[in-house]
């Protein structure tokens, strides 16, 4: 037997392991079960799923391509047989503060 | 402070990959055996996420950069030791991490972990029997698409990012923009997954008041 949710509050603390599809289902069976009768709920899982969605939009981040050539030049340079294909953009050299200890991992 | 260290365990699982390429373990064995074009495609294949991780860790890509050739430095002269008893994207993200936080502290006397920073977040109101007030119920989703390129929007999301606590900001950003796993970012971070996860909720909640706060004004 499902413990049925009653409060908004609960739906609420749910509802970050709901739309990742993480919750139990029958955690998720209730709070669909409180969603069915709570409009204000269902107007906060539809602005907390377009949270994510215009944030995702608004910051997404690529990787720029002179970043990538000239961490494949700083590689070259340090890495032994390390294929330089790309331009020698010039990178700051940090051979002298990368930690080179032996420490197991 | 994430620890390197690896105790003697059956070596991770690995999933085969669908394009047909070597695995991460083909690859780091034969780049502990000297291999330096099998390091460059280890390079290739994980600088874009390391570079994600960098970037919202130190908010600047100058530092992401310095991080990146750190890590990976860091990573080949560490590589004789490394055993597979992780994943090597994990150990990879671990190294990153670290000389990320490092970075930091150096630059403004950062806390040891993210996790010590002091929490004040936004979020949903209830009332005392745990209703949701009025106040957090207004439906601006409808609205979200046609705002979607606007860039008082993008402005108004970068703001309410920011002002986010660095550890809360850092695992929003990881998770829901670029997509991290939630084991991933614990393993990054070194926190636990539901540390994670409650971090995850509160910021995403935090900035959906803040979203509410900027649809209601543009009314």
């Amino acid at each position: 037997m499902t413990t049925p949710i009653h409060h908004c509050k609960e739906c609420v603390d749910l509802l970050g392991e709901y739309i990742e599809g993480t919750l139990s289902p029958e955690r998720a069976k209730a709070l669909e079960d409180h969603l069915s009768t709570c409009p204000p709920c269902i107007t906060f899982v539809r602005t907390y799923r377009a949270t994510r969605k215009l944030c995702r939009h608004a910051l997404a981040t690529e990787m720029p391509k002179e970043l990538m050539t000239s961490l494949t030049s700083f590689l070259g340079k340090h890495v032994p047989g390390f294929p330089c294909t790309k331009s020698e953009t010039a990178a700051p050299s940090l051979a002298t503060t990368a930690d080179s200890g032996s420490k197991k991992v | 402070m994430a620890d390197l260290n690896q105790t003697q365990r059956e070596p991770a699982p690995e999933e085969p990959r669908l394009d047909g390429q070597p695995g991460d373990r083909e690859l780091v064995e034969r780049a502990q055996q000297g291999d330096g074009a099998a390091f460059a495609m280890l390079v290739e294949r994980h600088q874009r996420q390391l570079y994600r991780l960098a970037l919202r860790m130190t908010g600047s890509e100058a530092d992401a950069q310095e991080v990146l050739q750190e890590a990976f430095l860091n990573a080949y002269q560490k590589l004789p030791l490394f055993r597979g008893e992780a994943q090597f994207s994990s150990w990879l993200y671990r190294i990153a991490a670290n000389s990320a936080l490092m970075r930091l502290r150096r630059k403004r006397r950062a806390p040891d972990t993210l996790a010590e920073q002091p929490l004040e977040l936004a979020g949903p109101r209830f009332s005392a029997e745990g209703y949701l007030e009025p106040a957090s119920s207004s439906d601006w989703s409808q609205r979200a698409d046609e705002k979607m390129m606007s860039g008082e929007l993008g402005a108004a999301i970068n703001r309410a990012v920011a002002d986010l606590p660095d550890d809360y900001r850092t695992v929003f950003l990881l998770k829901d923009v670029d997509g991290l796993s939630n084991e991933e970012i614990a393993n990054a971070l070194d926190l636990t997954v539901p540390a994670v996860k409650s971090r995850l909720h509160r910021a995403r909640l935090a900035l959906r008041e803040k979203l509410g706060e900027f649809f209601d004004g543009a009314k």
